[in-house]
């Protein structure tokens, strides 16, 4: 039986979708049969970021309401036969589908697959409640912005609430060098407020603009420092330990040494 | 040099203010603590204290709010002044 991990967001645009392809694709190349699942139904790009949106036929609201099978809707990735992606329908709204259809939907995908990436909206109302319905485990991304940082608190929230179990965090376009100049929050600072459990840290990277203008995931790209991050976070995923590396601590070691915040976290 | 600008107080670092008002929003958000709230409750500790410690003075107290993973903490640094006066 498959897992069922959802990737969401308070605040949008904080790199989700781009974070779903390139796991998807990375979990696939390590192996795994991965199906990764537009849940933003009325704004679908999963399909573009990933280089397949001339396959699509039908999507996941024509499979939720029975005009086509599951098997007819997945569409299979260009280079890699073990990797699918189930399209969101571009021309209706969230309310298309409820989170009762969303579980029986991710149940049916966990039973052939080793992994089911659900891409969610963002925000906090239907379609991230679809999203979530039928998950495992929870991945928050945010950036080191006020904004987004306070947005994903309001997330880790609700999957608390929801009682999905601890969420754990991306933080995702990060600047090493403005954090070390303390112009940036660093990726404690971002822990020390959110208290969740790190799964990865993703550099702000113009390898992703290029990728994602091909359609292809940076995964792919040796030369891409966020590649990288995500292919560890994607080990992560797959029970491996992988160590964080450096570039995150720009600032925590003075706010140890002056003992200005506690600090908690697994 | 930024450094040194921190340690004499001249300009904190943006990063720095940013998690600082980012705590004080995540309080209100999560706990419908707002800063005047807190603010009053500080004056309301440091009166019950000084009952018992005349050391305690309301200004210097800090509240502060520290993220865990099933609870978070609230917790006081109360500083006692040294001495008689
Ligand atoms: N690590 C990164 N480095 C540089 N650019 C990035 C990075 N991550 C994401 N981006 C860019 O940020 C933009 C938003 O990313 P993406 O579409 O993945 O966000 P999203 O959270 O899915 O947005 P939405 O909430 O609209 O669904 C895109 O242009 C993407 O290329
Ligand atoms: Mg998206």
């Amino acid at each position: 039986m498959g897992r069922v991990i959802t990737i969401t967001s308070g605040k949008g645009g904080v790199g989700k979708t781009t974070t779903t392809a390139n796991l998807g694709t990375a979990l696939a190349m390590q192996g795994g049969r991965v199906a990764v699942v537009d849940a933003d139904i009325g704004l679908r790009n999963l399909d573009v970021v990933m280089g397949l949106e001339n396959r699509i036929v039908y999507d996941l609201v024509d499979v939720v309401e029975g005009r086509a099978r599951l098997r007819q809707a997945l569409i299979k990735d260009k280079r890699l036969p073990e990797l699918c992606l189930l399209p969101a329908a571009q021309t209706r709204d969230k309310d298309a589908v409820s989170p009762e259809q969303m579980t029986e939907l991710t149940n049916q995908l966990r039973a052939e697959f080793d992994y089911v990436l659900v891409d969610s909206p963002a925000g906090i109302e239907g379609g991230f409640r679809n999203a979530i319905a039928g998950a495992d485990q929870v991945i928050i991304v945010t950036t080191p912005e006020v904004s987004a940082v306070r947005d994903a608190d309001r997330i880790v929230g609700l999957v608390e609430a929801a009682e999905k179990g601890p969420p754990s965090l991306i933080v995702n376009r990060l600047k090493p060098r403005l954090v070390s100049r303390g112009e940036m929050l660093s990726v404690d600072d971002v822990l020390d407020l959110l208290a969740i459990t790190l799964i990865g840290i993703v550099p702000d990277d113009e390898t992703i603009v290029t990728a994602t203008n091909r359609g292809e995931a940076a995964v792919y790209d040796p030369q891409s420092q966020a590649g990288r991050a995500f292919v560890h976070i994607a080990r992560r995923l797959n029970g491996e330990e992988v160590p964080f590396p450096a570039l995150q601590d720009g600032q925590g070691m003075l706010e140890r040494l002056f003992g200005m915040f506690g600090r908690r976290r697994s | 040099m930024g450094f040194f600008d921190n340690l004499f107080g001249r300009r904190e670092r943006s990063a720095q203010v940013a998690k600082q008002r980012l705590m004080m929003v995540l309080v209100d958000d999560r706990y419908k603590l707002t800063p005047e709230m807190l603010e009053q409750m500080k004056l309301e500790m440091a009166e019950v204290l000084s009952r018992y410690l005349p050391a305690v003075d309301p200004e210097q107290i800090e509240v502060t709010l520290l993220r865990g993973e099933a609870t978070d903490y609230l917790k006081a640094d109360i500083p006692l002044k040294r001495g008689g006066e």
